[in-house]
């Protein structure tokens, strides 16, 4: 209000002194968030720079901020641990979690959405009762339980504890019930069954929420390390995390090598986050990526 | 108006439909049902059952125990500190986030592209792996060369040891903590500002109420059940940290148990030296107080968040 008053006194202003006046209002803004932003970077800066440091230069006090392109300590780091197999056993057991937690997810949610049966608020409480056990609870059992059926040091052992997945199906049932049951009734004129009109219908209208579900579960998969530290100690079963943590205990002076394996070991993450932040910003606002 | 043979034969067709619903829902949430009941309702009773035994994994010589684990635990002065250092850095955590999502999201809460690029950064190390970016951060607190204590030279303040001192541990810990999570609370922050009907500020604005009133007045009232939910969830979030504990103390908790929150101790008990009785007790005793907390913050709660 106050700026419109001032605009009609002064009469109108020249279009470029307008422009320059707002600049001048909104810059302080602009650079304090610049700055925000550059503080949240610098770690992972100073891990690149670190990384491409000559041995001279890594040593230096005060520490200084620019690239000495030193690519070879990249070659050594990758040589010292089977890097590719480890990331390799990342990204199957997030995708194994994945589908595995997706499909129970969406066959638990459909039924306590479109099936009218008995119990099913009853059934439906037992799955949120697990929302309010803390998961400290069953860490020591869920180790006991898969010690008993033979699965310790395998990739099942992190995969099955993941196989349910709660948050997913209360999303899915959430999104079920917003569906017309209009849509299910045609569909069972036509003649198709429950599981027909899941496949067909159902799943491909859910897409996004599916998406969603599964981009929390491979952030979360990808960033655990406790449960796969306690159940796996074979090397070939183990995924990057906890490769990274032995190579930072065997290497803890040699910040170069340490760097480069921090980067390339972090990067594929980077990258993918670049590309779909959209959906993962969308998914948090929405109150998604809270069990994720 | 149907005939009694024909109602019959309706009746007999919806119990028919409903036994056929209720076998095929059985299917479909069994295999959820089934994953569940494996690990985690009868893990769950389990913890309790092992807590009040000897149990060893080989199975040999399981003993009854009564409550003997829980009352050499809460004796332990190893667990007695772990209890310290869980609520010291739970403390530290809470209103680090809430004041500083709320700080980050005004200052960022705008529509343009630039903001919306800042935005971007600000979320990236949400979505690092911990022992990834721990390795940039163990560089940062280096004592000796290390950027944090080249600031606080160039700032002219006295340096610190940071990781390697028993009182600096953990505030530095903390920071990593904040760097990595707050970039999340930071979005549901501004998602709860955006949700914000816009009609009562600017009716504020027309009555005179400047920037500082509209915040306390309105804007903070409106997000409060936001931020509520962020205490509950950073609280909880805090009491189950341990990935960047692991990755910044060498895997040891240090120095001289300074960094061992009581979920570290209970990792450390069970699986380093293999009591999983005593380590049971422990997480018996610190689900109890997660619940007896989240019981707590919800009654404070309801008292002092403002619902539309």
């Amino acid at each position: 209000m106050a700026k419109i008053i001032e605009e009609k006194r002064d009469g109108q202003p020249k279009l470029i002194g307008r422009r320059l006046a707002k600049t001048a209002r909104t810059l302080p803004r602009g650079i304090a968030a610049l700055a925000v932003a550059l503080l949240f970077l610098a770690p992972i800066y100073i891990t690149l720079v670190t990384s491409l440091d000559t041995t001279k230069d890594v040593f230096q006090f005060p520490p200084h901020l620019t690239f000495d392109w030193q690519w070879n300590v990249y070659a050594r780091a990758w040589a010292m641990f089977r890097w590719l197999m480890y990331l390799g056993n990342t990204v199957l057991i997030a995708l194994t979690t994945i589908i595995v937690a997706l499909a129970t997810s969406v066959l638990a949610a459909y039924a306590l959405s479109f099936i009218e049966f008995r119990g099913r608020e009853i059934v439906f409480f037992l799955i949120l009762l697990v929302m309010m056990i803390p998961s400290e609870a069953q860490l020591i059992p869920n180790f006991v339980i898969l010690s008993w059926l033979h699965l310790l040091d395998t990739y099942a052992a992190q995969i099955l504890p993941y196989g349910a997945s709660v948050f997913g199906v209360f999303l899915l049932r959430q999104f079920f019930l917003t569906l017309p049951k209009e849509y299910w009734e045609a569909a069972h004129l036509e003649g198709a069954g429950h599981l027909r009109f899941l496949w067909s219908i159902a799943i491909p209208l859910c897409r996004p929420v599916l998406f969603t579900i599964a981009l929390f579960i491979f952030i979360g998969s990808w960033n655990s390390l406790m449960w796969p530290l306690m159940v796996t100690q074979s090397h070939g079963v183990q995924p990057v995390e906890v490769a990274l943590a032995r190579f930072l205990n065997n290497n803890s002076v040699d910040w170069r090598r340490l760097s480069a394996a921090s980067i390339f070991t972090t990067l594929p993450v980077i990258v993918l986050f670049f590309l779909l932040q959209k959906y993962i910003i969308r998914g948090i606002s929405r109150g998604e990526g809270i069990n994720g | 108006m149907a005939t009694n043979s024909e109602t019959v034969y309706y009746t007999r067709l919806k119990r028919n439909r409903r036994w056929k619903n209720g076998i095929t829902a059985a299917l479909f949430l069994l295999p959820t049902i089934a994953f569940l009941a494996v690990f985690v309702y009868v893990p769950s009773a389990m913890a309790l059952g092992l807590a009040f035994w000897h149990y060893h994994l080989a199975g040999v010589n399981t003993t009854w125990a009564g409550i003997s684990n829980f009352t050499d635990a809460l004796q332990f002065s190893i667990f007695q500190q772990s209890l310290v250092n869980t609520f010291y850095f739970a403390i530290m955590m809470v209103p680090s986030i809430l004041i500083l999502s709320v700080l980050i999201a005004l200052l960022i809460n705008k529509t343009t592209k630039y903001y919306s690029f800042i935005r971007t950064f600000i979320l990236l190390p949400y979505v690092t792996p911990v022992v990834g970016t721990a390795i940039g951060w163990l560089w940062i607190f280096d004592p000796t060369y290390g950027i944090a204590n080249g600031i606080l030279h160039a700032l002219g303040l006295p340096t610190s040891q940071w990781l390697q001192s028993p009182s600096m541990a953990m505030p530095a810990i903390a920071i990593y903590s904040l760097w990595h999570g707050v970039g999340f609370d930071v979005i549901i922050v501004m998602s709860a500002i955006a949700s914000m009907q816009k009609t009562v500020l600017e009716a504020a604005a027309v009555d005179g109420a400047n920037a500082w009133q509209r915040f306390w007045r309105i804007t903070l009232p409106l997000i409060s059940p936001t931020l509520f939910f962020i205490t509950i969830v950073t609280t909880i979030g805090t009491l189950q940290s341990f990935s960047q504990i692991f990755a910044l103390t060498g895997g040891n908790g240090g120095p001289e148990y300074a960094t061992t929150t009581t979920l570290f101790l209970i990792y450390e008990t069970a699986f380093v030296y293999n009591h999983f009785s005593y380590a049971s007790a422990m997480a018996v005793i610190l689900v109890l107080i997660i619940i007896l907390l989240t019981v707590i913050q919800r009654y404070i709660g309801k008292r002092i968040v403002f619902y539309q």
